[in-house]
């Protein structure tokens, strides 16, 4: 008997080159995603045209919840609001995310509102949808920086996305170039089971007979 | 930090006309130009439109003394474009000469459309490491809330409201030109908020419907097309 239930993730792949880490991340979190009976929209941004979000705001009052400009980019939204999971893949860039990465992450606006409500402390817009999306989030720095500024920068990064986007459940993990097999695995692992993708039952790789 | 001679102008702001982060950036640079630094100044929009404009513009950011950015707040960070043109100015300076044995300066301005300005916080450590990753001295980085009551204005037009935020670039123009970085009082002042946030809040949402009513296509504000 299971206890997670499954759904669909949005695995947006903000790698620009063929850094082997990256590419272990990636393959570990699709296995896993299988593993646990999760679908996998696995979008390879660097292969895809997305204008330039330009900050037009037409996606909130001219055409509510869409982009104006009829790309990749207007499929962003449409693909995150349809996922349970949205996950972040990417080299860790001045602290922040990759320009690849970005490029789609800035085409998130229309998931909000843009009404202004004060919460908690601070000054946010809502969500426009009631369904909310877990986090998870996988950069790599250079070997010995997992502790560095950089890598601070980007877990306070995330922590300020997980305001804006309110996730159940949230996970992030920095991993240095020229991490290893086991290390990518076991860490993207413990990610997994952060956000409820996979527990003991579901460890196993998804080609393995699974007990009922 | 060395006293400059030539200060660059990069408008991080995506938007193809007037922007509030251009306002923000060109009165700095025009209050550099009062104490006798040159100025220029390029949008990284127009910067990434091909490889002849991102040569120039490269070549640009290699020649100047002191580079200021400004841009708006995207999803906690800085636009994508601005981004890429970080991985381009890292790239062209990693082991090359460009800018090497120079003392080059980069001073950032953030402004986001939340009253708060804390909103801008992490966006700057973004520049900082930039700065550090690709040779220049940090200079410091000014954090403004509200922008938007800005509205792509110059400056020097709604200084009444924004009269906090004035005397900030006055104060950071001022160190800047001496060779110094931006001063604790600049940044302190850029932060200061004009009015009440619940104030902004209130004007800002009514004019979400007004624009609705003027752009919209019929459907309400909270639609959800993809439920």
């Amino acid at each position: 008997m299971t206890t997670t239930t499954s759904g669909t993730a949005l695995l947006l792949d903000g790698r620009a080159d063929g850094e082997p880490t990256l590419a272990r991340a990636h393959d570990a979190l699709v296995d896993g995603l299988a593993a646990g009976g999760w679908a996998v929209d696995d979008w390879r941004l660097l292969d895809e045209t997305i204008a330039w979000c330009t900050g037009c705001f037409g996606c909130w009052v001219k055409t509510p919840g869409v982009c104006v400009h009829n790309d990749a980019g207007r499929e962003v939204a449409e693909r995150a609001a349809r996922s349970d999971l949205l996950i972040y893949l990417t080299p860790v860039t001045f602290g922040g995310y990759s320009s690849e990465l970005k490029k789609a992450l800035d085409h998130l606006v229309p998931l909000k509102l843009p009404d202004l409500r004060k919460t908690g402390a601070d000054t946010r817009h809502p969500q426009r949808y009631d369904r909310n999306h877990d986090l998870l989030v996988v950069g790599t720095v250079p070997a010995g920086q997992a502790d560095g500024a950089g890598a601070r920068t980007f877990r306070r990064l995330v922590e300020r996305n997980c305001l804006n986007l309110q996730p159940e459940r949230r996970a992030a993990g920095v991993l240095e170039r020229g991490a290893g097999e086991w290390e990518v695995g076991v860490t993207v692992g413990a990610l997994l089971e952060e956000v409820g993708v996979i527990s003991d039952e579901r460890a196993r790789p998804a080609n393995e007979e699974r007990v009922a | 930090m060395k006293t400059p001679q030539s200060a660059l102008l990069l408008v991080g702001s995506p938007k193809p006309g007037a922007s509030s982060s251009e306002s923000l950036g060109a009165y700095l640079l025009e209050e550099l130009e009062t104490h006798g630094v040159h100025g220029e100044t390029i949008h990284v929009m127009k910067a990434l439109r091909s490889d002849e404009a991102t040569e120039q513009f490269l070549a640009a950011v290699a020649a100047t003394d002191v580079v200021i950015l400004s841009f708006p707040l995207y999803i906690d960070s800085l636009p994508a474009p601005v981004m890429r043109a970080f991985e381009l100015v890292a790239e062209r300076r990693a082991g090359a000469s460009a800018g090497a044995g120079r003392q080059q300066a980069l001073v950032a301005i953030a402004q986001c459309g939340f009253p708060e300005a804390e909103h801008n916080a992490t966006a700057l450590e973004i520049c900082e490491h930039f700065a550090a990753e690709a040779g220049f001295e940090w200079a410091g980085g000014l954090a403004l809330g509200a922008g938007g009551m800005i509205g792509g204005r110059p400056l020097r037009e709604v200084r009444g409201m924004m009269r906090s935020a004035v005397r900030a670039l006055d104060v950071a123009a001022a160190a800047l030109a001496a060779g110094r970085p931006v001063p604790g009082e600049a940044v302190t002042l850029m932060a200061k908020p004009a009015f009440p946030a619940f104030a902004y809040r209130f004007v800002a949402n009514r004019q979400w419907r007004g624009e609705l009513k003027k752009r919209g296509s019929g459907a309400p504000l909270d639609a959800q097309p993809f439920a």
